[in-house]
């Protein structure tokens, strides 16, 4: 498939493209890796006369921690740099498995863990466990930088939060808490390489005895935006997760999803898969609180 | 058998291998040709419906195009593969009076870019006046059903029959009748290359058209048929081709459109397919609804067999005929049916067409026998392995009035395929969500009948020697990826006494290579072309022998041998020269005619359906998780016999490539359709396996040598992807006691047949 005719702008640093955005509004796009924009441009179902890659913006780019503040994730940091990047294998597994199930190793060479979040897929593979571990996300513009909540930033598929005179500079993650576990499972059940049909992040936070104090429960592929699945959240507190447990919560948030019958899975397999993923799913993150 | 041979059955590299791999290979769509337009095809948007009106004016209009043509402007001739019988010739070079599938071609441009031709697209204007559409054998077939073709009210339009025995008899002397209904899905041939052509006019009135096909000499005579010219002034010519698997063996309508604007602008003209066509448009393998009855004896031997197949054609016969009639001889095939008969019908629906696909029906045919074992085993409290041994066929077996099997390594691939996979114990230990199962598979080596009514021989090549010690095969056979233009040298390299790098090859060019060979389809062509290349070669043998024994005075009685480079008397190799010599001699004898060998083949007293079948038994292990219903294959291991491999690893190439197919078969590849319209239109929903699907595996070639083929080679390849669905379809079932009898195996199948969905 050919292209459409637009042209290409890359901007060494935030403020050049932060001016670009504001000069173009509404005719422009930001183009990461572009391994979603491409193949939408080559469709036909965008017709921006400006494209604007991020690559030469030095600001963008890299993963780093800090005790403090957590996680950040450059904008630029492609999908496989996440997958292997040591910090985050070490203190987010979960953000590494997800990044590592997203689709090739092409793609992932190529494609951005913020694009990823930014195309606002229902079945991203990277927007569940980013969700449960309460990420936001610093969107600039000319006007200066916010920072918006990940549960804030979905607003339907292929929507999300940010302004058109805005591009998101990177993703913050807070630090695990103590006794905290995270998980995330996928099911894609036609291949090992494949968008998600259900996928599930899950966090729980316990006290010594193992008590859920808190649990974030985020659910793919099966409603508009990566959903919570809240009964399912507030039935765990003040419980201790056993098998039992685990199950129940799944089915509550089989009732909080709202799947749709498509050519990938049918709606009943995709509310059982949310029950078995959620129950999966809580189950690793109990056994990751070490308690 | 293979040991004193010493170029067939190695592992050469295949001669396209590098230009492949370091991406220089040019195919169709890679072609530029001067002053080249570019084609696109109007399509259909509605399943079933009359044609009231074209407006072409506003797309003429456009500025760039040069060329609208609609069915008004050809000869509408009807064409199709099956020549011998002409009403089966049912497709329009482009549609008149009636559309019958979303997708069915409406009208063609040609225009100075593809956006320009895109564009013209949306500027013509149809008026349809929309028909009921019919989309399953079931509403085909039903009272007051649409007619879909006029010639045939009741939508069937061709039925094939097989009957020996009595059956009556084989069911009444039954202790065990098994009587089941299957059905079966369409998949895509999913080639890499999409369907691409360029089309030339000179000014001579020459057409050259260079075209991504299985079947050169089709496309020659087809196209001479719908644009009215000789064959002679059509050339026909095969680039490298990225795959076919069947799709690419008709005469095709962007072929014709792209031959026919060609010859009215004066311009070269090039079509070429996207992905979303070939999957929503494209040829695809026929879905099917077959009822199989099939009576045991107590010990577990089959007494008689009713096999009926409800084939789904979609709008037009394509390649159903043979289809049809192979569903039948795989639905009676590998074992001993003393008592069979076959009753196949081709049915139209407003789906686009079924066509040829790599096993030509016995995918269909062999999931549900196979199946059908692997139950009557279950029913009978037998090992599946034990009524397959007790069942086998094995050489000298006959098909009444079908074919006599010439060659046989059943029972050895299932023992051998037994013991590679440990199965007696596996069988019966493993735990729960894991399973082992068995499936087998046999195939034909090319077709006798000759539904294409061809004049000439089924193949045949020309060989010319040089003094230099080269020689030149020149051959119509067709490599599209499957490595003729590798083995058919290695066989003549065998033969001289070469190697393979001493040999030229000219293919597939019907203005030069010789007339003619039918194409590359059911596994025909290293049997066929492979014998016709050692007869050529016999021609340049005798004419070489002569002058070496003249030259050397030898007795008469002294057998020659060619080899390693030689001509010589067999038991005095010091009495020969080298073989450029010898021609150079020869040619001086003929004063200054060139040495040339020609040779043909058809199969004669081979029966009806082929001169050799292959046989082979895999054996598939997979774990289900019992929640998800998600099935991964953990191993597949094949044993098979395909006579002598030529060579050996592309033997393992078509193995594995089967067994990626078989998988997709199996598991994951389907349309998925609502009222005629295909809703996978693309890789991400059509869904094929990836390279980290692919289970490891190990596959043993059973030792046989098969009379009627080259060197003792006959079919491989095709026949392999047979077996994978049945196999795994078994181990599912071994894993989970779900039992699929309605292909593909999809997890939520597998939870629904648990009762867990
Ligand atoms: C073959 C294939 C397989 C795939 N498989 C999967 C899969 O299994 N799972 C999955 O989740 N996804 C999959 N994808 C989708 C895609 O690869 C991912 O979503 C990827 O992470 C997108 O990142 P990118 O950098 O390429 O984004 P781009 O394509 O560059 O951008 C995506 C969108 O985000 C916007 N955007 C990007 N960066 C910014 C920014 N900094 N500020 C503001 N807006 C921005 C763009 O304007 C665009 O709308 C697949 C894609 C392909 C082609």
């Amino acid at each position: 498939m050919s292209l459409p005719k637009f042209t290409y702008l890359a901007p060494a640093s935030l403020e050049e493209a932060c001016g670009l955005l504001d000069q173009y509004q509404g005719k422009i796009r930001t183009k990461a890796g572009g391994t979603d924009l491409m193949v939408r441009l080559a469709q036909r179902a965008l017709k921006p006369e400006y494209v604007m890659g991020i690559r030469n913006i030095p600001e963008l780019e890299g993963i780093s921690f800090d005790p403090d503040k957590g996680l950040r994730i450059g904008a630029m940091a492609l999908l496989s740099e996440v997958a292997d990047n040591p910090v985050v294998l070490e203190r987010y597994p979960m953000l590494s498995r997800a990044a590592k199930a997203t689709a090739t190793v092409q793609i992932r060479n190529m494609g951005t863990v913020m694009g990823n979040i930014c195309n606002a897929s229902p079945s991203a593979d990277n927007s569940p466990t980013l969700v449960a571990m309460n990420a936001s996300i610093v969107a600039v513009s000319s006007a200066g930088e916010r920072q918006i909540p990940i549960d804030e930033f979905f607003l339907g598929p292929g929507r999300n939060a940010l302004e058109a005179t805005e591009i998101a500079k990177e993703i913050l993650v807070p630090v695990p808490l103590s006794r905290s576990g995270v998980s995330y499972q996928k099911i894609s059940p036609r291949s090992k390489v494949d968008i998600a049909a259900v996928n599930v992040g899950a966090m729980v936070v316990v006290d010594e005895q193992g008590t859920c104090q808190q649990a974030r429960i985020c659910l793919g592929a099966v409603g508009p935006i990566p959903l919570r699945a809240t009964s399912a959240e507030e039935f765990l507190l003040g419980k201790v997760i056993t098998d039992e447990v685990a199950e129940k919560a799944g089915a509550l948030a089989g009732s909080d999803a709202s799947p749709i019958s498509d050519v990938r899975a049918s709606k009943e397999y995709r509310r059982l898969m949310v029950i078995i993923l959620t129950k999966r799913a809580l189950l690793e993150a109990r056994h990751g609180t070490g308690i | 058998m293979s040991t004193n041979f010493s170029v067939v059955g190695k592992s050469l590299p295949r001669s396209d291998a590098r230009i492949k791999a370091v991406g220089a290979a040019r195919y169709c769509d890679d072609i530029i040709r001067p002053g080249m337009l570019f084609g696109k095809i109007l399509r259909s948007p509605v399943a079933h419906a009359k044609i009231l009106n074209i407006d072409v004016s506003k797309a003429k209009a456009l500025p760039g195009v040069k060329s609208v043509i609609t069915a008004d402007d050809t000869l509408k001739i009807r064409f199709g593969n099956w020549r011998l019988v002409p009403e089966s010739q049912d497709e329009l070079p482009l549609a008149t009076d009636k559309v019958r599938f979303i997708g069915d071609e409406v009208a063609a441009v040609a225009a100075i870019d593809k956006d320009i031709a895109e564009e013209a697209l949306s500027l013509i204007k149809v008026d349809y006046e929309e028909l009921p559409g019919a989309f399953s054998v079931d509403e085909s077939m039903a009272e007051g059903a649409p007619v879909i073709h006029e010639a045939n009210p009741n939508n069937i339009s061709l039925q094939r029959k097989i009957d020996y025995g009595d059956l009556d008899q084989g069911f009444a002397d039954s202790h065990l009748i098994l009587d089941n209904e299957f059905t079966v899905h369409a998949t895509s041939h999913a080639y890499m290359e999409p369907c691409s052509c360029v089309a030339e006019y000179d000014h001579d009135g020459r057409l050259t058209i260079w075209t991504s096909t299985q079947t050169p000499y089709f496309v020659q005579c087809l196209l001479a048929q719908t644009l009215g010219m000789r064959e002679n002034d059509i050339r026909v010519i095969k680039p490298f081709v990225g795959g076919g698997f069947g799709g690419k063996m008709e005469l095709r309508k962007w072929e014709f459109c792209a031959a026919f604007m060609a010859r009215e602008t004066g311009r070269p003209v090039k079509f070429t397919l996207t992905r979303s066509e070939e999957l929503t448009t494209g040829r695809r393998r026929h879905p099917m609804k077959i009822r199989s009855k099939i009576g045991f004896s107590k010990d577990g031997i089959i007494l008689a067999k009713e096999f009926t197949a409800y084939l789904d054609g979609g709008a037009y016969n394509s390649m159903g005929p043979t289809a049809a009639f192979l569903c039948g001889n795989f639905g009676g095939m590998l074992y001993r049916h003393p008592n069979y008969r076959y009753n196949g019908y081709h049915v139209y629906t407003n789906k686009p067409p079924a066509g040829a696909m790599r096993g030509f029906g016995a995918p269909q045919a062999l999931f549900v026998a196979e199946t059908q074992m692997n139950m009557a085993a279950q029913e009978l409290g037998m090992d599946p392995l034990d009524i397959r041994l007790k069942n086998a066929m094995v050489t000298g077996d006959e098909i009444p009035g079908v074919a006599k099997i010439s060659s046989c390594g059943f029972k050895e691939s299932l023992l051998k395929v037994a013991e590679m996979t440990n199965w007696r114990e596996k069988r019966k230990n493993l735990k729960k969500g894991q399973g082992i199962g068995i499936g087998c598979y046999s195939f034909i080596s090319g077709g006798v009948f000759n539904w294409f009514n061809t004049r000439y021989n089924f193949t045949r090549a020309e060989v010319r020697a040089f003094d230099d010690g080269t020689v030149h095969l020149l051959t119509m056979a067709s490599d599209i990826g499957q490595g003729c233009d590798t083995v058919l040298r290695q066989i003549l390299a065998e033969e001289l006494g070469l190697e393979v790098k001493d040999i030229r090859l000219t293919a597939a060019d019907t203005a030069v290579t010789p007339q003619a060979d039918l194409g590359t389809w059911g596994s025909r062509v290293t049997l066929m072309a492979g014998n016709a290349v050692r007869k050529a070669a016999a021609e340049i043998k005798e004419q070489l022998f002569k002058v070496v024994s003249m030259k050397f005075d030898l007795n008469v009685i002294h057998d020659m041998a060619c080899k390693d480079g030689r001509i010589y008397a067999k038991n005095r190799p010091d009495r020969g020269i080298d073989f450029g010599e010898a021609v150079r001699l020869a040619q001086r004898a003929n004063r200054g005619d060139p040495i040339i060998g020609y040779g043909s083949y058809t199969p004669r007293n081979k029966g009806l359906v082929t001169p050799a079948f292959s046989f082979g038994a895999q054996v598939a292990e997979v774990e289900v998780d019992l929640e998800t219903g998600a099935i991964e294959v953990k191993e597949m291991n094949t044993a098979h016999d395909c006579g002598t491999p030529i060579n050996p690893m592309s033997v393992e190439g078509q193995l594995e490539g089967s067994v990626h197919m078989g998988l997709g078969y199996a598991l994951s590849e389907q349309f998925i359709m609502k009222g005629g319209k295909t809703l996978t239109s693309t890789f991400l929903d059509y869904k094929i396996p990836c390279a980290e699907d692919m289970p490891p595996g190990k596959s043993v070639h059973i030792d046989t040598y098969e009379p009627e083929g080259p060197f003792g080679a006959k079919e491989a390849g095709e026949g392999l992807v047979s077996p994978t669905a049945p196999a795994i379809a078994d181990a599912v079932c071994h894993a989970t006691g779900y039992r699929c009898m309605d292909l593909p195996i999809t997890p939520e199948k597998v939870l629904k047949g648990l009762g867990k969905l």
